[in-house]
């Protein structure tokens, strides 16, 4: 018989027993949840990709007009230090005018273009000269476009995958030397290391008592929390790490993954964003010195920041240094050469997701189109847009310091005069430059886009270009009356439009009157057409926003964002052939692989001689009309084409117009819809003008339809003249529509003087014919 | 720059008021700039590219050389008649019509230019079932080209 205390005994090893196993069943749960986890994600798991945005490569050939100074710029925003770097692709060096350029390899949208190095010869603003290494002359090369931005995962973390053969032995060498001693032989976690973690908890010795391994858990499976329980978790998921894969597979993750630090409000993650973030190369051109800055920030990224703290930064690569060179296998004469290395981080400023961010919100919505939002944020495109840094730079600095002038002069108080800019290539319909507010980096309210204003007379184009669409109606010079005109239509209250200046002009001709911007005299031209004419023409032209059906919308009771004024001039500016704005020229996978491209489309969606009246129209505005304070921007040369828009009370300021290769539209005004008591001419065309100063535009230089002729008229009588007439005018007209009866001034004399004319046009074209043109 | 702003208003006065002005692609960078030879290595180069790509039967390769060089030339009918060759073999034959109409707008007097220009036209109007169109498009090719 058993004692009572053999009972217990007996119990109490059956409940210990049964305690032991379930506690032995619950580990074996555990370890297959953490074992089937570990698993699943380090094997499905890819690092989310961020979508990677580039501007538009810059491509230099003989004969394009860009100051050097520019194309430095442009080199040194690619992080290409003006140093000769021999060996190594990715920097510059000036000669006097001239500038070698080590350029690095690049995958564009139709192909891989090898690194190489040229020579770039400048002189009176333009490239003379473009040669290889070897003196042979090259006809057009492209520089590597400007990474502008991403489209990133939730929390924004950015990094360039890379393989661990690309990483250089040294860098390996000073990571394991500094973080895991033990990588090649432990088993997933280092028993000493973490005895002496426990033991020297305060001390401030190198090594932490995690390995890589458990890092790499901590950083890719769990919350930062520091339990016993967590560590526990961690140590046991980086044995099973170990486990099921090899060293090498293990370290080439965690080098993807670890945290570099942040730029603004991008995370930069794994070395090979890191090398270029902080050296602007390549990963596998790191040196030894940059590897060890990079391996000592892996400890406490913002602590060592070399921007912030470089004296910190520098003695902690110097430590890293003293234990590669303890544990790892460099030469004496290494290390003391790196020891010796500044910290030779670029001087590259901060960018953050984007440093265009307004220009961003535009591609994001064009990609959004034909891409899943995932994949966007995760797959890696890359997408190659149409922007131009220099044109977005000129964009940016004409808004900012204009608007600081104004606040200044005005003191209107805070918060202070908004503003917004587009600029597009006219042919093509490629949008260069977009700027969404005055605080150009802040990624909110998106004026140039999202901000629906009134036009003003900005929509006056398509009146007159309905008007001289009939030219046995109208000419340039057909009188309108700017008398006092009251529009009444049913269910409408009766409409009374007055001018800028309040007063009636009588009977103006029609250039005149667009010149001048009367609204009396086009109120009435618009009404006479047919307000359902005028607006089917502003459709027309690309406006695709429904419009109000009322004659109030021809003076510009109709809102438009900027973007959408710039697709209306558009089709002006390239003489009727419309073509949709974009902002994406090509979309390729990460490896490269073309996905997509948006091509170049065009439709005439205008004959061409209404389309040369009008712009020779707008040309009056910016030469004796409304615009005319843009000559203390731009030479008259230029014959700059454009129209003003100033609103009620003054509230929106605009300018939109055109030169030979370049389409720009401002608008100034306040958020809350204050009475900015500024016109178009005084807020809007000072950025416009100051912003296409700053790039050298191109002539506006129309090609004259065959249907069109030059004829000269006498302004006192508006009938047909010639030269000789005071202040005689040439004027364009279609065919058979010019005046017949001839001026008194134009006599005998200008009749002979004709016929000269007329010989030296048929020598001319006889000319043209005999060279081809 | 302001060298070619210079010459074009002087060109531009001979002829006509300055602004508006004359009559084909305009603004030639001036002879003697050493410009103009090596400007047009650029688009010899991707003319040659795009004819290779076009050959080949890489066809999106073709038109983004082409429109490279009309970002460089935006009024060289040359260009856009390419275009519309490489337009009308991707099938895209409204767009092939527009460019090949957008080449005869620079076209000037260049009438060999400009009846190739209508020939495309008149295939493209072929290749959409529009047979009377295409008749027009040759018998303009036809008149222009004699």
């Amino acid at each position: 018989m058993l004692s009572r205390t053999q009972i217990l005994r007996y119990l109490r090893l059956r409940y210990l027993g049964w305690a032991a196993l379930g506690l032995a069943f619950a580990a074996s749960v555990l370890t297959l949840y953490l074992d089937s986890r570990v698993r699943s994600e380090f094997e499905g798991r890819r690092f989310a990709l961020p979508a990677r945005i580039y501007a538009r490569p810059l491509e230099l050939h003989v004969g394009l007009r860009i100051p050097q100074p520019d194309v430095e710029q442009e080199l040194r925003d690619l992080g290409y230090p003006d140093v000769a770097r021999e060996g190594e692709a990715g920097w510059f060096a000036r000669s006097g005018n001239e500038l070698e350029i080590a350029l690095r390899a690049f995958v564009f949208w139709d192909g891989p273009q090898p690194a190489k190095r040229l020579r770039v010869a400048f002189e009176g603003g333009a490239v003379t000269a473009l040669r290889d290494a070897g003196g042979a002359e090259l006809p057009l090369v492209r520089l590597e476009p400007l990474p502008i931005g991403g489209i990133y995962p939730a929390n924004n973390e950015d990094r360039v995958l890379v393989r661990l053969a690309e990483v250089p032995q040294q860098f390996v060498q000073a990571l394991i030397a500094t973080e895991d001693r033990q990588f090649y032989s432990h088993k997933g976690f280092d028993p000493r290391a973490l005895a002496r973690a426990a033991l020297s908890l305060a001390s401030d010795k190198v090594q932490g008592g995690s390995t890589i391994t458990q890092q790499l858990v901590k950083n890719f499976f769990l919350t930062p929390e520091r339990t016993l329980q967590r560590k526990l978790t961690e140590l046991m998921m980086a044995v099973l790490l170990e486990l099921h894969y090899d060293k090498s597979e293990i370290l080439e993750t965690y080098l993807n993954e670890i945290y570099f630090g942040q730029d603004r409000d991008r995370a930069i993650h794994g070395v090979g964003l890191a090398a270029q973030f902080y050296f602007g190369k390549e990963v596998q051109h790191l040196t030894l010195a940059e590897a060890a800055l990079l391996v000592g920030m892996v400890k406490g990224p913002a602590y060592y920041d070399p921007y912030r703290h470089p004296q910190r930064a520098l003695e902690r690569r110097n430590l890293v240094l003293r234990e590669t060179r303890e544990h790892g296998s460099i030469t004496l004469e290494q290390y003391a050469a790196a020891r010796a290395a500044e910290l030779g981080v670029t001087r590259k400023p901060a960018m953050g997701t984007s440093p265009y961010p307004a220009f961003l919100r535009l591609v994001h919505r064009q990609m959004r189109r034909d891409y899943d939002e995932a994949d966007l944020r995760s797959e890696g495109l890359r997408i190659f847009t149409t922007l131009d840094p220099r044109v977005q730079r000129a964009a940016e600095s004409a808004l900012i310091r204009r608007l600081a002038q104004f606040d200044k002069e005005r003191r209107f108080g805070e918060p202070g005069l908004e503003g917004a800019v587009v600029v597009t290539d006219p042919q093509s319909g490629e949008v260069q430059a977009l700027v969404g507010g005055r605080d150009v980096r802040y990624r909110g309210y998106n004026r140039a886009i999202d901000a629906a204003r009134p036009v003003g007379s900005l929509l006056k184009p398509a009146i007159y270009l309905t008007a001289l669409s009939e030219p046995s109606r109208y000419t340039l010079l057909t009188p309108i009356d700017d008398g006092p005109f009251v529009w009444k239509s049913r269910g409408a209250p009766d409409w009374e439009p007055s001018n800028y200046d309040k007063k009636f002009h009588g009977a103006v001709p029609l250039r005149v009157a667009l010149a001048q911007s009367y609204n009396v005299a086009t109120a009435r031209l618009g009404t006479e057409l047919g307000v359902e004419r005028v607006l089917a023409n502003v459709r027309r032209l690309g406006v695709e926003r429904e419009l109000q059906p009322f004659a109030s919308a021809l003076l510009g009771a109709t809102d438009l964002s900027p973007l959408e004024v710039a697709q209306m001039y558009q089709t002006i500016a390239s003489g009727g052939w419309r073509a949709p704005l974009r902002s994406i020229r090509e979309v390729t996978t990460q490896e490269g692989r073309p996905l997509q491209r948006y091509p170049l489309a065009v439709e005439q969606a205008f004959a061409p001689e209404p389309m040369y009246l009008l712009t020779a129209a707008m040309q009056d505005v910016v030469r004796e009309g409304t615009a005319q304070g843009l000559k203390n921007f731009l030479p008259p040369e230029l014959a700059v084409a454009g129209k003003t828009g100033t609103t009620d009370e003054q509230r929106d300021a605009w300018f939109a117009g055109f030169t030979g290769d370049r389409l720009g539209v401002v608008w100034i005004g306040y958020d809350d819809n204050r009475a900015a008591r500024l016109s178009g001419a005084a807020a809007a065309l000072p950025v416009w003008g100051e912003m296409m100063a700053a790039l050298a535009p191109e002539p506006l230089a129309l090609a004259k339809p065959d249907r069109i002729e030059l004829v000269w008229i006498d302004p006192q009588t508006g009938l047909r003249g010639s030269m000789s007439c005071a202040g005689a005018l040439e004027l364009p007209f279609v065919q058979g529509s010019a005046p017949e009866e001839r001026a008194t001034c134009s006599g005998a004399l200008d009749a002979a003087v004709e016929a000269v004319d007329a010989t030296v046009e048929r020598a001319k074209s006889w000319l043209e014919r005999l060279f081809g043109k | 720059m302001k060298y070619v702003i210079i010459v074009s208003s002087v060109l531009a006065g001979c002829a006509t008021v300055p602004g508006l002005e004359p009559d084909l692609p305009p603004v030639q960078p001036p002879e003697t700039a050493p410009a103009s030879r090596s400007e047009n290595i650029a688009i010899a180069g991707l003319m040659e590219n795009a004819r290779a790509d076009a050959a080949a039967g890489r066809l999106a390769n073709a038109a983004a050389a082409l429109e490279r060089a009309l970002r460089i030339e935006p009024r060289n009918p040359r260009l856009w008649q390419e275009l519309a060759r490489v337009r009308l073999k991707q099938g895209q034959y409204a767009q092939a019509e527009s460019v090949a109409a957008r080449s005869n707008s620079w076209a000037g007097s260049d009438n060999a230019l400009r009846a190739e220009n209508w020939r495309l036209i008149a295939e493209a109007r072929t290749a959409r079932g529009d047979a009377e169109g295409a008749r027009a498009a040759l018998d303009t090719a036809e008149r222009i080209g004699r």
